[in-house]
């Protein structure tokens, strides 16, 4: 069906993990006739996130669908945003640079992900994917970072590599940087 | 002698077996020379298997010496009928996208080193090579093709993958 015709929402639904939140979430998309465009659904901490792009045939509403949502929310004390996408905001811009993927782990403190990702975001970095753990002991907690993210044109892998140096030696932590470019057989 | 179009998935002979060749004859020549020219028109591709281009035989071809991770360590133009894997060592993860699954990558194990006999095409004999790196990745990729196997059949993680121990008790 020609994207035109579809109208998009982004869709999240957070609560306490427990057996069933998909599938209740998604029962009231199917029985509105709603298609899943891509989605992502983790498990972090003690709580189920989902978060969804859905797209229904137009004439839709933003109202039809919390309608709908809602109730299966409720009754399993979940979270629930959902927001109308703008004509063309649910394509996925396609960006030609290598891929890295930059693993980050050390001591626990403040500010581990803010001033790796800050630094990335000053030479123009694009984070593709990001998951963190808190892993290791009470005594001794460890923080693990895993992102994924798109170089521009005029940024090589080895730049990367330098840009977080000072950092892991300001931090005391470990950085590395691996190309996961594609390759196409 | 043609450029073919890629099928892609769902079409149902890519997850098919491809039948062995009885011996070369100008069907094969015909079908090696296919799959050279769709694998010379797709940009970047280093290899294509038959069943790729709607042909259930078990004939493929890589050619990794004109790409940035085979240039360096590569046996040239492989034209492989009824390829077999003799043995295989090591272990590496790659990226892998695919012709006939178009939009999508998906990291793959893959053996780093494989030895392969197969009957070359461009000579008419049985040959054994030993194969790494990208070309061993390469063909272990189009060999799958020949067992109705897509990398979608092999992904490890459909993300970057770091998962909480499970716990014994």
């Amino acid at each position: 069906m020609p994207h035109r015709e579809l109208t998009h929402y982004a869709v999240s639904v957070v609560g306490a993990d427990r057996p069933g939140i998909v599938a209740g979430v998604t029962e009231a998309l199917y029985k509105l006739g709603c298609n899943i465009a891509d989605s992502s659904c983790a498990m972090l901490a003690g709580e189920f996130a989902m978060i969804l792009i859905v797209s229904h045939k137009k004439p839709f509403t933003k109202a039809n669908l919390i309608e709908e949502l809602k109730p299966v929310c409720e009754q399993m004390a979940m979270t629930l945003s959902v927001r109308h996408l703008p004509q063309g905001e649910e394509d996925r811009k396609e960006t030609p640079g290598e891929i890295c993927q930059i693993t980050v782990y050390g001591a626990d403190q403040p500010g581990i992900v803010y001033r790796v990702t800050n630094t990335l975001a000053a030479r123009q970095i694009n984070i593709m994917d990001l998951q963190t753990k808190l892993a290791g002991t009470e005594q001794e907690p460890v923080y693990i970072m895993l992102l994924e993210a798109v170089l521009p044109d005029d940024c090589a892998p080895e730049t990367v590599e330098q840009l977080l140096n000072g950092l892991k030696q300001e931090l005391q932590v470990e950085i590395s940087v691996r190309i996961v470019t594609p390759v196409e057989l | 002698m043609a450029v073919q179009p890629i099928l892609k998935y769902p079409h149902p002979l890519l997850k098919k077996m491809a039948h062995r060749v009885d011996g070369l004859d100008a069907a094969i020549h015909a079908l090696v020379q296919d799959l050279l020219d769709t694998m010379q028109a797709g940009p970047g591709s280093v290899g294509v298997a038959a069943p790729q281009i709607g042909v259930g035989l078990r004939v493929c071809v890589v050619d990794v010496s004109n790409s940035r991770h085979g240039k360096d360590n590569n046996h040239g133009q492989l034209c492989m009928v009824n390829p077999e894997i003799i043995s295989r060592s090591g272990n590496a993860v790659m990226r892998e996208g695919c012709m006939s699954v178009p939009d999508y990558t998906g990291d793959v194990e893959r053996a780093t080193e494989i030895t392969v006999r197969f009957l070359d095409s461009e000579t008419g004999q049985e040959r054994e090579i030993v194969a790494s790196g990208f070309e061993a990745v390469a063909i272990q990729h189009e060999m799958d093709h020949l067992d109705g196997l897509l990398f979608l059949d092999r992904v490890i993680s459909v993300s970057t993958g770091l998962f909480r121990r499970k716990q014994y008790r």
